[in-house]
This record gives structure tokens, sequence and C-alpha cells, in this order.
């Protein structure tokens, strides 16, 4: 008799019973397999992994009781309503039965995801605690272009555009953003919600690179769920602050596409208000709207522009929504004559807009351009200053309290190259006031309170005296150090020191960049906390400051603490003494230092080696004890760690390596 | 048809009278059959009054001459019939027609050359006649072959006239009364506009477009009941959070994690899996940066991870390495173990491969590959003998017995039995008694067969020697020092013999083992042997002769044992430089295993008072290790490791080849292949 042999009646047992492969789940529930796939995606299945794979080490397996799950979902049973309407259209279709199939197509079974939303994330914190995709996922296709072929309707793009800047206003409005991060792939963004980390990456605002070796169903599946999701996710936020959710949107703001800004708008008039009295509220701020709209007409009066760009225009309007088309409508209704000063910066850009749009012939590239066209102007803005702090005090907590106030009193402008869209969501979440060039816009570049100019070109020609021109660099670095850094090393022209990634432990990775130590410093300084030692600072860009610092501050500190950086920054010292070759005092004394101990050294070296040679035994001395399996998960972690100085090594020669040469070119 | 010449010149007179009536536009006339046709028919239709007219038209026609029948009545018949007659055929009135008479040729030419005309002539052969065709005639010939109508002024598109006049005529075309069905509401037409309605009214046709319910409401609403709040199914196991982002990912990274050209380059020669995903770049301002190519694709994978990926829960040890390592009590406490080399023994040429230790633990013997065998003092290191017996000394043992100083060693086949001249004076005569052999008649008691062992005197170096069959390797003593034993592991059942030192006598009690024999010894005080063979260990018991234990290892191959002199432990050392620990007692599989040397162990060792232990290897290295054992049972034997004792070089991939201890202080004794012997003390 086998050993697996199951007498005739008698059930499964143990893995064979419990587990069930793909091709049999799909089988077992009789639908095909995209379906299956869908609903996987929808109800967040997922494979298992048995003990023991029964049929095989290649298959995938799900768990009998989550094929049980999805058997059970009205789900399915939708799904086959939709294949049997697809069927019915068609075989109309066929037919040459024109009604009958309009009828059907007006009425296509539908179905609805809130269900599915609870199911899987029972409490509001779950649903936080996986949002981290989710957000990613539709600031990705916030940022693409609608394809045709792939079935990415512009519908859904808008959709996407609109829940992420949603998402954005509210995390800006809470400032509840902690860490930001420019990247390669994108930029990062991590905030704090509810005590959850949310970390997501929006690519960066470019036209998108589209691959052919993606399949857009899965995707498609995936955001469906997430834009479901997201919605909810913004309704009870924004429901937390006694915000209306959806928002209705100065339509004049959302033409210009600046929703975020308009959003930021509405929340700062909306949250005074409590939801109880809603309804007579909304007839007041449909007024105020409206009130608002007529003073800015004239502004908007910028966008009727000239008759020679008007057709790319109008071909715009009419595929953009309809707001568009009436607000195109009034603006042009609107005297021209004060405005054209104002609207140079507009038509700049439009013109750009045309430019790109008119190089395009196929209608998805034009939609993209238009797209594209609706991105820049499209961004975040947000009249801090118009907010007004509703929410109780005692509810921010240290972190927020820091957080709002990093960038108080300090007033931003954009420079048109700038990324506007992340900075007019960052700076207002830091409590900062920013503005833009073009339409819309708070206020414009010849005020005379902006503290701040981010620019991002090679000169800038003309420049105020009164405001500091910085890079787009300096807002995410002072965001992440949390203090407002030295300015030097970020003005126009100059290359900013190096960008380094908030989501990193130096300590644990055994590696501190320079930059790092740098800000620490200054941060330390910044907290009258450490006394940072002097001397050290040549290569720092910002020595007057820490000087400055150090003067203000007393050396409190405990002298163990000192003495141990003392000794450490000693080192750091001599080992760039010794790469700095300046012929002066000190470096002669430390360089007979230097050689004295090289004659030690050679003396010593056996020494050394016995002495390791020593440590090394009686580490290994008591790896002998060990059962097999500790010793591997010992060895194991130690190649880890081995790895990990490895690395750590390799950039310290590196660094190595270009301080020299950088030494050498400057001795040249 | 009169075809005659005058004839013919009135037709030309008629035709060219005749161009009017092509003028006509209608267009009679067209061939002689065809016009013969229509002749036939307007005769055919008889004298009626209808068909004058045509009949006149026929006769304006200028084919009237084609009435006039052929001359030639044959018929159509083939000419060939008649070509040897002399007529051609009957005319009407039924005379022969006569051939006319065949001009000459120069004739016929003058004549042609004469007339103009004769282009024009045409020989008729039915009728044997010439014919002359007219100017019209020609042209139309002209025109016929080249693809035109016959006649120049025919309009080949005349503008249809409808001969039918529709105007103000009253009636249709058919007279049929209008069907009834035209004023009757159609059956089939009725049956679906009621089904129609039946489906609108039962709601199962729906005009107005749904209406649009708000989907988004508060999803998660009051969450203090937690009873609800719980998630069905299965446990849920959230997917892992994709990686932050580090340092080098940064779109201006420090200098140090941008990898140089060559790194670059040396990727490629990296195995694909191996090779970084990311290379980091730098880039001098935030304008500069391109949209990131795969960002697409790794959002797609990152579905496919989520959906596709087979979750589980792991746990993951994130504890320090170093909290691994058992906690072992303080090397202080146990104390006194070797630690520092404190002598160097010089003087062997070659690997030393054996040491042996004298009882009073005053002198120390050593075996060499160079051929000798040394006798050394432990206090000074001096040495005091040496002993040239030709041939690699694989092991060697002192006689455990304080008054027989006596030395064993091995010499390829044979085992010497050496007085080693150092003791008491009455030591020494003991010795020189028992290393005599009297008469060699207790030799043949073997039944005809070859003996194991053959016991000699060798005069040479004042001792015995005993020549075994093949190669010995192992030589042991018991402890009262009678008795001894050697191991020729290629000797089958002979393998195992045990010789008696007074009486001069060897016997091989062990027949049958499992595998080749690697080691034999005595225990320490009780009347038991054991037997290392390959992979096992067994015991016997001496007094009843029949095996007590069976040890198993578990090792590759057993290089070396040694019995803790209390006797129920045993310790092991393999070839794959493993340290089994046997607590007899307990089991017959090891207690502990200890892996701590890289290469074989050579040997394993007891220290006979000190609770120590230790192990050479040929990995330059020996380990003194803690071994306590408890007198009660219930107490299991404590190990630690304690010391690595390094120091010998490797020579020939050859380390360190044996080490004992001294029998009173916790001394130990390496021999090594760089032929230095190495005392280590406390």
């Amino acid at each position: 008799m086998p050993k697996h042999y199951r007498p005739a009646g008698k059930k499964k047992e143990g893995n064979a019973a419990k587990y069930i492969t793909r091709t049999k789940a799909v089988n077992y529930l009789q639908v095909s397999l995209a379906i299956f796939r869908k609903l996987c995606i929808l109800k967040g299945v997922f494979p298992r992994q048995p003990k023991k794979k029964v049929e095989g080490n290649h298959k995938t397996y799900y768990h009998m009781k989550d094929i049980a799950f999805l058997a059970h979902d009205p789900l399915i049973e939708k799904f086959r309503e939709i294949k049997v309407h697809r069927k019915k259209v068609k075989k109309a279709v066929a037919k040459k039965n024109r009604d009958l199939a309009d009828r059907l197509l007006n009425r296509p079974p539908t179905y609805k995801l809130d269900r599915l939303v609870l199911e899987r994330y029972p409490t509001f914190v779950d649903a936080l605690r996986d949002l981290d995709d989710c957000l990613t996922m539709v600031h990705l296709f916030a940022a693409l272009p609608a394809i045709d072929g792939e079935r990415v309707e512009v519908k859904r793009i808008h959709n996407c555009r609109r829940l992420s800047h949603e998402w954005q206003a509210y995390i800006s409005r809470t400032h509840s953003l902690r860490k930001t991060f420019i990247s390669v792939k994108g930029i990062y963004y991590q905030a704090e919600v509810q005590g959850q980390k949310i970390t997501w990456l929006t690519p960066h605002a470019l036209q998108q690179v589209l691959t052919d070796d993606v399949d857009f169903n899965v995707m498609l599946s995936f955001l469906e769920f997430y834009e479901t999701l997201l919605g909810f996710v913004n309704f009870k936020l924004y429901h937390s602050i006694k915000v209306n959710y959806p928002p209705n949107l100065d339509p004049r703001l959302e033409a210009l596409a600046a929703e975020l800004y308009a959003l930021c708008r509405y929340m700062s008039s909306g949250s005074a208000r409590m939801i109880e009295n809603l309804k007579s509220e909304e007839a007041d701020e449909n007024n105020n709207a409206e009130g608002v709209i007529e003073e800015k007409k004239d502004k908007k009066s910028k966008t009727s522009s000239k008759t020679d760009k008007s057709e790319l225009e109008i071909n715009a309007d009419s595929i953009i929504e309809e707001k568009k088309d009436k607000k195109s409508k009034t603006s042009s209704k609107a005297d021209k004559s004060e405005l054209k000063n104002n609207a140079d910066g507009v038509i700049e850009e439009k013109k750009d807009a045309k430019i790109k749009a008119s190089s395009k012939t196929d209608e998805s590239e034009l939609r993209l351009a238009l797209l594209q066209y609706q991105l820049p102007t499209n961004e975040p803005g947000a009249l801090m200053n118009l907010i007004e702090e509703s929410t109780a005090p005692d509810a921010d907590d240290d972190d927020i309290k820091e957080c709002k106030s990093l960038f108080k009193n300090l007033k931003f402008f954009l420079s048109r190259e700038v990324p506007r869209e992340s900075l007019l969501f960052i700076i207002p979440s830091f409590g900062g006031t920013v503005s833009w060039e073009g339409e819309g816009a708070p206020f414009n570049e010849v005020d005379e309170d902006i503290t701040h100019q981010i620019v991002d070109r090679p000169t800038q020609s003309h420049v105020f005296l009164s405001r500091e021109y910085v890079q787009p660099q300096w807002i995410f670095d002072c965001v992440n150090a949390r203090i407002l850094l030295p300015t030097e090393g970020y003005l126009v022209g100059r290359v900013p020191p190096p960008h380094l990634s908030p989501f990193v432990d130096n300590d644990a990775e055994g590696y501190i960049p320079e930059y790092a130590e740098t800000i620490k410093r200054l941060q330390a300084a910044a907290r009258n906390e450490v006394l940072p030692l002097p001397g050290i600072g040549d290569e720092d860009l910002d020595n007057s400051l820490v000087a400055a610092m150090v003067d203000r501050t007393e050396s409190n500190e405990a002298a163990e603490k000192k003495r141990k950086l003392e000794m450490l920054e000693k080192q750091y010292h001599d080992e760039l003494k010794m790469e700095i070759d300046g012929v002066t005092f000190s470096n002669l004394s430390n360089k007979k230092a230097d050689l004295s101990d090289a004659k030690d050294d050679t003396k010593s070296d056996r020494e050394d080696d016995e002495n390791k040679q020593v440590e090394k035994d009686d580490g290994d001395i008591s790896t002998a004890l060990m059962s097999r399996r500790q010793r591997g998960l010992y060895k194991a972690m130690e190649i880890g760690k081995e790895r990990k100085r490895e690395k750590v090594e390799l950039l310290k020669k590196r660094k190595k390596n270009d301080d020299s040469s950088a030494s050498a070119k400057k001795r040249h | 048809m009169g075809h005659s010449d005058g004839e013919h010149e009135h037709e030309v007179d008629d035709l060219s009278a005749d161009d009017s009536s092509w003028s006509d536009g209608v267009w009679s006339e067209d061939d002689d059959e065809e016009s013969v046709s229509f002749e036939d028919s307007g005769s055919g239709s008889g004298s009626d009054a209808e068909s004058d007219e045509a009949a006149a038209a026929a006769e304006e026609s200028d084919s009237s001459e084609d009435e006039v029948a052929p001359r030639n009545t044959v018929g159509d018949v083939p000419l060939e019939w008649y070509k040897d007659e002399e007529h051609i055929g009957y005319g009407i009135d039924g005379r022969k027609i006569k051939k006319r008479d065949r001009e000459g040729r120069i004739e016929a030419y003058l004549r042609n050359a004469d007339d103009a005309k004769n282009w024009r002539k045409i020989y008729d052969e039915y009728n044997d006649e010439e014919v002359q065709i007219t100017k019209e005639e020609a042209k139309i010939i002209s025109r016929l072959l080249k693809g035109k109508t016959p006649h120049a002024n025919v309009d080949p598109y005349p503008d249809y006239v409808d001969w039918f006049e529709y105007e103000d005529k009253g009636h249709p075309l058919s007279s049929a009364p209008e069907p009834k069905r035209r004023f009757v509401p159609s059956k089939w037409e009725q049956k679906k506009v009621v089904k129609l309605v039946r489906a609108i009214r039962n709601g199962w046709i729906k005009f107005d477009k749904p209406k649009e319910e708000p989907n988004l409401y508060l999803l998660w609403g009051d969450e203090t009941d937690t009873a609800d709040n719980k998630r069905q199914g299965l446990s849920y196991i959230p997917a892992p959070k994709p990686n932050l982002p580090g340092h080098e990912e940064s779109y201006n990274p420090s200098i140090e994690y941008i990898p140089t050209q060559e790194e670059i380059d040396s990727y490629q020669l990296m195995y694909e899996e191996d090779r970084p995903k990311f290379i980091p770049k730098r880039f001098e301002s935030l304008r500069s940066v391109p949209a990131y190519e795969k960002a697409l694709r790794e959002g797609f994978d990152r579905c496919l991870d989520l959906y596709l990926c087979p979750r589980t829960r792991k746990k993951r040890i994130n504890i320090d390495p170093e909290s691994l390592k058992p906690k072992l009590p303080s090397k202080k406490d146990l104390r006194p173990y070797p630690k520092t080399c404190y002598l160097e023994f010089k003087g062997h040429t070659s690997p030393v491969n054996s040491i042996s230790v004298e009882m009073t633990g005053q002198w120390l013997a050593s075996g060499s590959c160079d051929g000798t065998i040394r006798v050394w003092e432990v206090e000074t290191g001096r040495c005091v003998k040496v002993w040239n017996v030709g041939g690699d000394v694989r092991h060697i043992a002192w006689n455990p017995s304080p008054d027989r100083p006596i030395l064993a060693a091995i010499v390829g086949h044979d085992l010497l039995l050496i007085n080693a001249e150092v003791g008491s004076e009455e030591a020494q005569m003991t010795a020189k008694e028992l290393l005599k052999i009297g008469e060699m008649a207790p030799q043949d008691d073997t039944d005809g067969k070859k003996p194991a062992v053959r016991w000699m005197n060798h005069d040479k170096l004042d001792g015995i020697t005993l020549t075994h069959q093949k190669a010995v390797s192992k030589v042991d003593w018991h402890f009262k020092g009678d008795y001894f034993t050697t191991v020729v592991p290629s000797g089958d059942t002979r393998a195992v013999l045990l010789h008696q030192l007074t009486k001069k006598h060897s016997h091989h009690p062990f027949r049958k083992l499992p595998g080749l024999p690697v080691a034999a010894t005595f225990h320490p005080s009780q009347k038991m042997f054991f037997v290392a063979t390959k992979k096992f260990v067994q015991v016997y018991d001496l007094q009843k002769a029949q095996l007590v234990k069976k040890l198993e290892s578990g090792l590759r191959e057993i290089s070396s044992i040694s019995i803790h002199p209390g006797g129920d432990n045993v310790i092991v050392g393999s070839k794959d430089g493993k340290l089994c620990w046997f607590d007899t007692d307990l089991s017959t599989r090891p207690y502990k295993t200890l892996k701590i040397h890289s290469k074989d162990i050579t040997s394993v060792t007891f220290h006979r008072k000190y609770p120590l232990f230790a192990s050479s290897s040929e990995d330059c290295s020996a380990y003194v290790c803690h071994g306590m054992v408890y007198s009660d049972l219930n107490q299991n034997p404590l190990i630690v490791p304690l010391e690595i004792l390094r120091g010998h070089s490797s020579s020939d991939g050859r380390g360190v080849l044996d080490c004992k201890f001294h029998p009173k202080q916790p001394w130990l004794f390496t021999a090594g292949a760089d032929s230095v012997i190495r005392l280590y003390c406390d």
C-alpha cells in the first residue's frame, strides 16, 4: 500500500485539503483566469506557502478558505453578469439591433467596492497602514498620459490627480508631512497620519516613459481598488478636520488647474464651519466663492489671451471639462487692456504648451499635452496666510509644532522652472507662504515681503537684494533637517551640497556622510546642546554660522561625552590633515607624530597580529559549542555584517580617493 | 443580282446620288447579308398595308440591287468540286455557266498596269467575274479596318428617345386594387409593441439614466465597537513595504556613493543576479533630472509582487550575533590549563610523528620521520638519548608502570620494545630482564598457520622486535604495564593484537570488526578494551570476551580515541575536524560534538588528573578544553573550550601531529610537522 493511499470515501486531510493550486482554484470558481486575477486583486487574496507542497514545488498555492471566501463574494456573480452583458451587446450589434445595443450600453452592470474596502480594512488605521502602495500608484497614474490602446482613460487620470491633490491638501493642511527626498526615481514623501508613517513616491513632473512590457489590466485592477480606498480615506480625513467632502472648488482655480491651491483655500474656508450646519453654510460658501470670482475676474481674463493661439486652446477646451469652457467664455468677456502686463507669464507658459502640443499629431498625444499643460499650473498652491489655525493647540504635539513653524513668517516665490507641484505642497505644510509665477498666484514676483525665491537656473539676471535666491534642494534639506540651513551652498549657479536621504539611519549603517555630520552639528547648535568643535570646518560651507552659534552656546556638556567626541573628531582631523598637504606648522608637527607612530607601528605590527589572532580565537572558541543550526545562523549574520562593513569600507575608500584627487587639483 | 459592268456603273451613280439618304441618320444598310435579312423580314410580313411603308423604305434604300440573285446557282458547295469542270455552275435557266477563258499572265499584267482602277478590282470566284469596288465602298472598308463605324456621319451615342408618353396619362401601370393589409394594423408589430410595453411596465426596460448616488461616505464611522472591527477569514499578512531609498538613490548623492567607471565595468563580469540593480548617478541641478524610465515598470512589478507572491510570516531574528554564543563559565575559574608556550624541544630534523610522556613526568620520548627516537628531559628540554632505528617512527608509548622504563615504538611492520635506560638502576635492571627472550619454543602453538607476530631479540638496540605481517599503526599499553596492544589496520581478522610482555605472547581475540580498525586502547582501570573503527567504537569486556557496547559516532572517519581516567567518557577525534564526547552511561551516541578544527584531528587526549582534554589538528592548532565529569550521574559533563594553542608552522600541509598531557602537571606537549615539540604551560 502506498504511503499516501487514501481509502475511498475518506476526505483529504492536511495540506492536500487545506491548499489548492491556482489552476484548480480557477476551475473551482468557474471563472476565467483574468477574472480570477481581478477578484484576487480586489479582495486582497494572495497565495500562501504551505508547509508541504503536495502538488509540486513549482505551483502556486492558495488557501482553500481564501478561495471559499472568493466564491462567496457577490462580486463573482457581478463579473459573470458583466460578461453576459457584453455578450448581449455583441449579439445586438451583430443583429444590427441598434436600439437594443444602445439601451444595453446605457445600463451596464456596475459594482461598488466600498464593501470590500471595509472588509479588508475594518478600522481606519488598518487602511492607513496599507496606504503606501495605494498612494504611490495613484500618484504614478496622475502623472501618466491617457493611453487609448490600454484603456487608460482621461477620466481616470483626472480622478487620480484629484485624489492625489486632495490627499496632499490634507497633509499640507494638517502639517503632517515629515520627510521628503528627491531621488532619481521621483520625490519621496513621508507623512505621519494618526501615528502611522506613510511613505509614497511621486514621479518627477515630466512626461513619463511608457514601456510595453507592462500589463495595464493588472495595474488598472489595482488602481480601481486604490481609487476607491483613497476616496474613502480622504473622506474620513476631511471629515476629521470638519471639511466637506468631496470639496467643491473654486471653478476658476480649478480651470486654471491650480487644484491643490483651490483645495487648500477650500479647506481653510471650510474648516471654520461645522458639518452639522452644512446646508446653510454651503449656500454662504457659494456666495463667497462667487464674490471671490468677481473680485478676481480681471485677473482671470489673462486666460482669454490672444486669438492667434486660440486654435489649440479651442481643441483643448473642447476636450477638457465643461467648466473650463465656461471659464474661458467668462474670461473672454473681461477687458483685456489692463492685464497685458500680468498676463505675460501665463502667455509664455501657454505658448510652451502650444509648441509642445502642436508638434504632436496623435489625438492621445494631444491629450497628453493638455494634461501636461494642466500639470505645471495645476499645483497645489496654498495661501497659508489665509488659513486660520482652527485646530485646537492642545491637539498638536511637538512634532507638528515643529513642522508648522519651520517656515513660519517666510514668503517664498517659485520661478517658472522649478517643480512647482511638490514645492507648493511642501512649503505650506511647513508653515510657509508661497506663490508662483503664473495666473492665480496670490502675489507676484515684485512683492517686497518675499524672503526666498526658489530658482533653478544657471544665473539670475535681475536680483532683489531683499530676498535670497536658492535652489529647490534647500527646501527639501531644510525640511529633513528641521532647521533653516544656511543658504550659501544653495545659491543660484552653485552645485548644491549632496542631497541625503532622510530615511537612512546613518549610525546603523556605519557610515556617516560628511554633509550629514555638518547638518548634525548645525542642528545641535540650533538646539544649544552640543558644542561643535572649531577647526574642523575648513571644508564646511557654513563655518561662520557654526562659529556664531558656538559663541552663543556654552559648553555645558558632560566631560566624558565631550572627550569621546573630541577623540573621534581628532581622528577624523588627522586623517584629513594627512591628505591635505599645505605646509603649516601644525601639519609638520602632525607629520612628525605620524612618523613616530609609523615606527611604532612596524614594531608592534606582529604584536597587533597576535593580539588580533587572540581576539579572534576568543570569538571562535565559543562557537565550538554551538549547535550546527545556531552556528549556521551565526555565520550568516557574520557574513551580513562583513558585507555591510565592506560596503562602508568601499565608501570610505572612494571618499578618500576623491578627497586626495581634489586636494591634488588644488595644489596644481 | 446582275453584276454587269453597266450595272456597276449605275450603282456607283446611285450611291453617290444617295449621299443624302446616309445623312438621314438612319443606317439601314450595313452588309449584304444584313440587308438581305432585312429585306427578307420585310417580304416575310407579306403585303400588309402596314408593311407598305417599310417596303417603300427598303425600295428607297440603295440595296435594291441586292435582290438580284447571283448568277451561279450551285449554292454553298466548295468550288473545288468544279475545279476540273468547264463550267462553274448553272444559271437560273439551268444552263451551264462556262468558265471564262484564262487570260495570259502577261496580258493580265499589262492590263492591270494600264488600268489605274486595278486596285479596286476584286475577282469573284463564285460568279467568276471581276468586281470593281466604288470609292465609297473603299472608304467604308478602310474605316472598318480602323475600327470605326462604316459611315462617317453616324452618331454612336444618340440621345435616348423615350417613345412612351407619360404626361396626362391618369392611370397606373397596374390596375390591381390595393390589398387589405395596407389598411389593417400589423399583427406582428402589435405583438412587438405589446412586448415592449410589458417590458417597460415591468421595468425591464428603463429609459432614464441611472441616478448617480454619492459613492463616497463615511465608511469608518464609529470605531469603538471592536467586535465589528475584526477582519473576517484567514489571518491577514500585510505585504512588506517597499524598501526606503538610501543616500545612493538621491539625485545628487555624495561623491562617494557614485561608483567609478572601473567599478561599473566590473559589474559586467558579475553574475546577472549579483549585479547591482541601481547605479547611482549625480545630477548637478534639479532641472537636469530626467523622468525615470523604469517608473511604470517598477510600479507594475510591485503590483505583481502584491498579488502573485506567496506570503508567509517569517520570524526575523534581529539579535546581536554574539548573543547566540553560549554563555561559558569564566576561564579564570577553570584554571589551571596550558596557555602559553614554555619550552621548545628542537633536535628532530623531520616531522615528529608521536610523543609520549613517562609516568613520572620526567622524561619525554618522541619518534620522528627522520628515523630517530629521542628521549628528552622535560624540565630542561635536553635531549638525553637518541636511537636511530632506521625508519619512520609511527607511534611511540612509554610503559605506564614506573618501574619498567620501556619504550614501545612502531617502525614500519615492527614494534620495538626498547630499554629507555632512564630512572633508577633497579628499574633499568628489571627492564633489561623483561627484554630478553629465553627460548623460541612458544611460538609454534599456531596450527600450521603463520603466526601473526614473531617475537625476536633486537641485538643492536638491546630490545625486542615484534614483527607483524603488515604495517602497524598504533600501540597502547595496559595501565599495569604488562599487556599492550597493536593495531594493524589492514590485518583483517588479525587487525588488533594483544601482547603480554612477561610471557612474550601474542594473540588476536577480535576476529570480526565493523570496518577497518583505527585505534585500540585499554580501559584505564577495568578489564575493558576499546577498539575504534572508522565509524564506531566497540567496547569489549576482556574477561567475558564479549562486546559490551557499540558507540556510534556519526563521524566520517575516526582518527584517534582517548578514554577519560574515570572510564565512562570517551572522546573521539575525526578526520573532518570534529570531536565527539561520548558519555557511555548516557547513550551510545555522542553527548556533544564540537566542530572546532578546520582540518583533520590527529590526536585527542585526556589529562590524568585535571579535568582537561586536548585535541591537535593538521590546521596547526591545538585546542585545550575543560571537560569536567561529575560523580553525580544526573549531572552531565561540563565541556568548555578554553584555549587555542598555536605556534606550530605548517609543513607539507601537515600541522600538529600529536599532543600529550603531562601526567601530573597541567602541561601539554605538542609535536609538530615542523619537527619541533612544544610544551605549553599555565
